[in-house]
């Protein structure tokens, strides 16, 4: 067996945590576990792909995923959907995304206008088998006050819709260990996603 | 981020290789690690630095890499296990003391991290292959393929190390030192770490006629290296068919997953020591193969290799190699996966050319997302200032540090970016043959690592000389954080009196000028003084890197005052859009009709944009959580 996550957003988002994360819940659940997190510059504001792959140590080696070979991707901001195509193709992938615009500044430095949401769902379809769009974002604000847990939303709805094939109680778990300074704000957050992925 | 580097033994851990490095060096004992952050090997201090209290070794970020390689060097004199990690460009800096190093030996362990940036993800200066500094420093090197491998290397570099008494390479590339993976930990050795200088005249220096003699002793031990290493190391993967391949590091983790997909079951050869290479280990691989692939990230030292080898023990092999895959560039299975193909008469599941053109096509128009300053970040202040008062004209010297952000627009005031320190060196030699005005741009850690050389030569050289910045946040605010002298604290977290960037200065003889670099005025008015002097002048532009203050802020709970803008004040105005945009702060949302607002969860309320514009436009809110 194998499974592979990428995971994409703007830096300073929570995509290397949220990787770490699956990871570690991936571990948990006793599958062999490889991926990449890129650190850096490219984290100021710059998109950060992360992969996590797991599943049978005799199937993995590559850290990174294979173009059009993901099976998940969770998108934490709409149009890095869109440029985590390459990784995607519609007889395998199913794409998670949160609809929580993050507007780079060079849409208006060279005037480049930020597609509509449909305009990025519609791009991404061909390249999907499922497209699940969720408010995480939005959610995490309203209910939880704090935007930037909407990563945790968002993995909770992909738990709660099996588009992450991970035991709820392990996703849990790897929380606890990767954030415990913000742990019961998190794991709430997880529990808002989880019942949104459950009704999708 | 929580790490899992202290877990028990036997325990199974997802880590990232630098953790697993960290680790390892635990596991290995170790007394003393010293380093000066550079990524991709950053995460090995940083994990060190935040165990080595538990753990009980003694941990420090020294002032740069040749620093931090004679500290660990010196421990490991006095029989203490120690460890430094740099970046490739790091041991540029180190090698002045690396190369006798390797002929005057060590005690004990020493091992010397190196990770290479193929593709230069975190690196703007070349795509240099420091397996080439194993030959000319004629050090071992050995290179992990994975994570449990980063961790198994680390141990068994210290065994080398301290059996043959000479430091180890311990080399990886970003996608071994960023790459995670599933490890199984092992014992950790009660740390060493007190030790003595034992006297031992002719051992620790190399002058004439001991430099010859130390020399011979260097080939003795590479050789004896290879001898007990090189089968150990070096190891078939058997499979069927005369065409074999040959990989290392993360390359021979494409190679099998490669393989996997294609159905092929091919024997491979995994180099794991890359100096001294093993000509036993070479031949008996290649004596019975019609061709060989190389897969090798970077030069074609593995191949050079082979293809001596193979000159006496089987000289019709076909070696291929570069002449298959570039030398330039990281390698991936997108690159791997076609020429294995190639080779092999296998297609690939997916055609790659076709599904990435649909990927352009669905991509096109859309707005690029570049890495940008932060919110809040006192460079974009400064840099704005200085614009205001230098325009586009003066030539903009550059260095190593967030603020080579400002290469991209609309800032574009980094001319030139070379090396750390650099930047007030090469303005030097500008200013030594132009009239132009040059300004230099340089961090405060970079100023501690390089920028003393060339500063004080202004002293010494240049009664006329170019302007310096100094942009002061407090911290090594690229690679994560780490303390430098000016910081206030040790690597360790112990409290010591910060070294102030404006004394130093002083004694060089330089005029200083100390200015909040949030503060538009004061910067502008002390940018116009000191353009009118002359001789040695710096600017230190003071303000702490943003991401620290959010952070401290909102550990507090502490709210802070953020910004609005009014909307009846921007339509009274002309030309504000030029002014935003040229101030590119990405809390800078464009409205949906005209004119711009500020996305609140962005504001990280320096308040420069309050400076900026005329009176009324942008205005403070309120206090407001971050």
């Amino acid at each position: 067996m194998k499974f592979d996550v990428m995971l994409t957003g703007v830096g300073g988002e929570g995509v290397l945590t949220s990787g770490v994360v699956i990871a570690r819940a991936a571990n948990l659940e006793g599958h062999y576990v490889r991926g990449v997190q890129l650190h850096g510059l490219a984290q100021r504001g710059g998109v950060i792909p992360t992969f996590v792959r797991f599943g049978s140590e005799d199937e993995i080696h590559s850290p990174g995923i294979m173009q059009a070979n993901a099976d998940l991707i969770l998108a934490f901001e709409p149009l890095e959907a869109v440029r985590a195509c390459y990784y995607a193709r519609k007889e395998k992938t199913i794409f998670v995304i949160s609809d929580h615009r993050y507007i780079p500044v060079y849409s208006s430095i060279l005037d480049i206008p930020y597609p509509k949401l449909g305009e990025i769902t519609r791009r991404v379809i061909p390249f999907s088998k499922k497209v699940s769009v969720f408010s995480a974002h939005r959610l995490a604000k309203e209910k939880l006050g704090n935007m930037i847990l909407g990563t945790t939303v968002l993995i909770g709805a992909a738990t709660g819709m099996e588009a992450l094939p991970l035991e709820e109680d392990n996703v849990r778990k790897a929380i606890e260990t990767t954030v415990p300074g913000e742990l019961e704000k998190n794991l709430e957050a997880f529990e808002l996603g989880l019942k949104l992925g459950r009704s999708e | 981020m929580t790490s899992e580097v202290l877990g028990r033994p036997g325990e199974k851990v997802v880590l990232l290789g630098n953790e697993a490095i960290a680790r390892g060096a635990v596991e290995a004992g170790i007394g003393v690690a010293a380093a000066y952050p550079g990524t991709p090997s950053s995460e090995v201090p940083m994990v060190l630095a935040s165990v080595a209290d538990e753990v009980g070794f003694y941990f420090e970020y020294s002032t740069n890499e040749k620093v931090a390689f004679e500290t660990a060097a010196g421990a490991a004199w006095c029989g203490v296990r120690a460890i430094t990690a740099m970046k490739h460009f790091g041991l540029n800096v180190a090698s002045d003391s690396v190369l006798p190093v390797v002929y005057t030996g060590v005690r004990s362990g020493l091992v010397v991290m190196v990770a290479d940036d193929p593709s230069g993800w975190s690196s703007a200066q070349s795509e240099q292959d420091t397996r080439y500094y194993a030959r000319l420093a004629r050090m071992p090197m050995i290179e992990p393929s994975n994570p449990q491998e980063c961790l198994d290397y680390t141990k068994l570099a210290f065994d080398i190390s301290e059996e043959f008494e000479i430091p180890v390479f311990l080399r990886t590339t970003t996608k071994v030192s960023h790459s995670i993976g599933t490890v199984e930990l092992g014992e950790i050795r009660e740390p060493k770490t007190r030790g003595e200088f034992r006297k031992d005249p002719g051992r620790f220096y190399s002058i004439r006629p001991r430099l010859q003699e130390l020399h011979g002793r260097v080939d003795d031990k590479l050789g004896r290296i290879e001898e007990k290493y090189g089968q150990r190391l070096n190891q078939v993967y058997p499979g069927e068919g005369n065409i074999g391949i040959i990989a290392l590091g993360v390359g021979f983790e494409y190679c099998r997953e490669g393989l996997l997909q294609l159905g092929l079951t091919t024997p491979i050869a995994k180099i794991g020591m890359t100096h001294p290479m093993s000509e036993e280990f070479i031949t008996g691989f290649i004596e019975d193969k019609e061709a060989v692939l190389i897969l090798e990230e970077l030069e074609p030292i593995i191949e050079d290799f082979v293809k001596q080898v193979a000159k006496d023990v089987n000289p019709k092999l076909v070696v291929h190699g570069k002449d298959m895959l570039p030398r330039s560039g990281e390698y991936n299975l997108e690159t791997i996966l076609p020429v294995l193909g190639e080779v092999f008469g296998k297609k690939p599941e997916v055609d790659f050319k076709a599904h990435e053109r649909q990927v352009r096509e669905a991509e096109r128009g859309l707005p690029p997302r570049k890495p940008v300053l932060c919110p809040g970040c006192p460079h974009r202040s400064t840099f704005y200032a200085v614009k205001e008062v230098f325009g586009d004209r003066a030539v903009y010297a550059g260095d190593i540090g967030c603020y080579i952000l400002g290469i991209f627009e609309p800032i574009e005031m980094q001319d030139f970016v070379i090396s750390m320190g650099a930047s007030a060196g090469l303005a030097h030699g500008i200013t030594r043959v132009s009239d132009q005005d040059v300004v230099v741009f340089m961090g405060d850690s970079t100023f501690f690592h390089s920028g003393l050389p060339p500063l004080v030569n202004y002293s010494f050289n240049a009664k006329r000389s170019p302007l310096v910045v100094v942009m002061d946040n407090a911290i090594t605010a690229m690679t994560g954080h780490q303390p430098h002298p000016g910081s206030g604290f040790t690597g360790m977290g112990e409290k010591v009196k910060p070294v102030k960037i404006e004394d130093v200065i002083k004694g060089f003889g330089a005029k200083v000028r100390v200015v909040g670099a949030f503060n538009q005025r004061k910067l502008i008015e002390a940018l116009e003084e000191l353009r009118e002097i002359e001789g040695p002048r710096v600017l230190v532009a003071r303000g702490e890197c943003r991401l620290l203050t959010r952070r401290r802020l909102k550990s507090k709970g502490i709210p802070i005052v953020k910004y609005v803008i009014d909307a009846d004040q921007w339509k009274v105005h002309e030309d504000l859009e030029e002014i935003a945009e040229q101030f590119a702060c990405p809390a800078f949302m464009q409205g949906e009709e005209s004119g711009y607002y500020i996305d609140l969860d962005l504001c990280w309320g320096c308040g420069v944009c309050k400076q900026i514009f005329p009176v009324g436009v942008v205005e403070a809110l309120r206090r407001e959580a971050l």
